[in-house]
């Protein structure tokens, strides 16, 4: 936290159907302060807003109060700029792309000269390990292998802050683990800053160097953990006992949130 | 685009796979005809009710010059319609997509001149470009062509999936942005779709049409003159070249569709 902030969030709320009877508090009262080049993990049970808080903050939603700063700008702002890159829980790669051309789309978009996106991609395809794929269409590849693309569209422009909303959760245990550990190697190839939401606390503590952990009911934040684990984490990390204790920290801070039953 | 080629069969296998898979359709063919010709000749069918599949061979031999000049006039039409009809529905439906306000009154209005059949429509378009027009006869074909393109094409750029959206919206996209990078590609199958449904329909629209004047070298006019005279087996004859016109031009949409989609093709490819 020594690193000056990239991300601030101030005072937040999320009231959805506001006004109704049906209103849900989403987010209350949130104050959260991001480094630069941290790994963060927005870790709670479903319903606590985590995705709504990662939403707020790349300006997919807009927070009913309080004030946002995305890289000193406004949420807005830092979208139009293309500060940030998004991973979603589904790749959501366009099925008429081939590898190469979806992993271009943001550079496209940015209206980058061709001969740039091209080379851009290919050099993103490379980070990601999957450049002898790059001619394939979406449905030849496997699921974490379409999730490791989506990773590679996310960075293709260079962005200072990688959002990332639940990008494992649809993979098996296997490629989980194996995908976790590619990207910390891209975190630490890139020096990007990613806020990660999980419900996964094992993942969370692997992954990050601090983890927010949030309860439900209103979404609020219960408490902030710093994970000082040394790098590189490798599996052998998964095995140590500083690890073991971290997890159990976490956990702790889970279940003694307040309205808090269970969580994953 | 190219590479993927290369994960697929190789030649050989594949040209195997494709004369087994055309096998069955050729014996099907062979054994129905030997059917028809047996049928109707142990029954002692009448010529005026069903011509055998020889006398219609013979026939067509006869009048092959004028059966194929006749074709040929017939086809312009067809394939200037197509065109028209397709490029109008596409075109149509961008606009309705970007303002789906719109969406209501264009359809009410493209259902309403669907159902203008194609005896009012054909006179109608003589009258406005001519009877000798192509433009009459296309007309005809291009409002036929229309309706289904239009209909499936707003369908295809509207349903995206909100994923694929909110994508675009992360990446700052501009609406012609979205338009173009997402959802006319995302239409794509279904103007495929639509063009396939429309070849017959343009078919059958100038055909129908001829019979309202024009050119008498046309097929729609032979095959009503033949019909008349009566001679059924010169008549079938017709029919059965119209119907191969209608074929060709499916299997033409088909081959665009997967030399546009590769992606699609690929898919089903793998599926089959």
């Amino acid at each position: 936290m020594a690193e000056p902030a990239i991300i601030s969030v101030r005072g937040v709320n999320k009231v959805f159907n506001g006004g109704s009877d049906r209103a849900v508090t989403a987010l209350q009262d949130i104050d959260l302060t991001l480094g630069r080049g941290e790994f963060i993990s927005l870790l709670g049970p479903s319903g606590c807003g985590k995705s709504t808080l990662l939403r707020v903050m790349a300006d997919l939603t807009a927070p009913t109060s309080g004030t946002v700063t995305v890289n000193g700008k406004t949420p807005g702002a830092a979208r139009a700029d293309r500060d940030y890159g998004m991973v979603f829980q589904q790749a959501g790669l366009f099925e008429w792309r081939s590898v190469l051309r979806n992993v271009e789309l943001p550079l496209q978009v940015a209206g980058a000269k061709k001969e740039v996106h091209r080379a851009k991609a290919m050099e993103m395809l490379e980070l990601v390990r999957l450049s002898e794929f790059a001619g394939h269409y979406p449905w030849q590849l496997s699921g974490g292998m379409q999730q490791r693309v989506a990773i590679a569209r996310a960075l293709s422009t260079d962005p200072e802050i990688l959002f990332m909303d639940e990008p494992l959760g649809a993979l098996d245990e296997m490629n989980r683990e194996r995908l976790q550990g590619e990207l910390l190697r891209i975190w630490g190839d890139t020096r990007t800053t990613v806020v990660f939401v999980t419900h996964s606390i094992s993942e969370a503590v692997f992954l990050s160097s601090r983890v927010v952990v949030m309860s439900a009911r209103p979404g609020r934040v219960a408490a902030c953990i710093d994970v000082d684990l040394p790098h590189p984490r490798t599996a052998e990390t998964r095995t140590t006992p500083e690890f073991f204790e971290k997890v159990k920290e976490v956990r702790e801070a889970l279940h003694g949130a307040p309205s808090e039953q269970a969580a994953a | 685009m190219s590479t993927l080629r290369l994960s697929r069969p190789a030649g050989g296998p594949a040209l195997k796979a494709r004369a087994l898979r055309f096998t069955p359709v050729a014996l099907t063919a062979v054994i129905l005809l030997s059917l028809w010709q047996a049928a109707i000749t142990l029954f002692d069918v009448p010529v005026f009710i069903m011509p055998t599949p020889v006398m219609i061979a013979e026939a067509f031999q006869h009048d092959f010059g004028t059966i194929m000049s006749a074709s040929r006039s017939t086809v312009e039409p067809v394939l200037l319609g197509l065109v028209m009809g397709s490029l109008g529905g596409v075109a149509v439906a961008l606009v309705v997509s970007r303002f789906p306000r719109l969406s209501g009154p264009v359809l009410n209005t493209a259902v309403l001149i669907n159902c203008a059949p194609i005896v009012a429509l054909a006179p109608i378009f003589n009258n406005w470009f001519g009877v000798t027009s192509l433009l009459s006869k296309a007309g005809v074909a291009a409002v036929m062509v229309f309706f289904p393109v239009f209909v499936n094409t707003t369908r295809g750029l509207l349903q995206i999936a909100p994923l694929h959206l909110e994508i675009m919206e992360s990446l700052a996209a501009g609406p012609r942005q979205v338009a173009f990078l997402l959802r006319l590609p995302n239409a794509l199958p279904f103007v495929f779709n639509a063009l396939k449904l429309g070849t017959t329909l343009a078919v059958i629209g100038v055909i129908v049409s001829e019979y309202f004047g024009g050119s008498t070298e046309a097929l729609g006019v032979y095959i009503a003159y033949q019909a008349a005279l009566p001679r059924f087996d010169y008549a079938w004859a017709g029919i059965l070249v119209s119907g191969a016109i209608g074929l060709g031009l499916f299997g033409a949409v088909t081959l665009l569709e997967r030399i546009l989609m590769p992606w699609h093709d690929s898919l089903h490819e793998e599926k089959s």
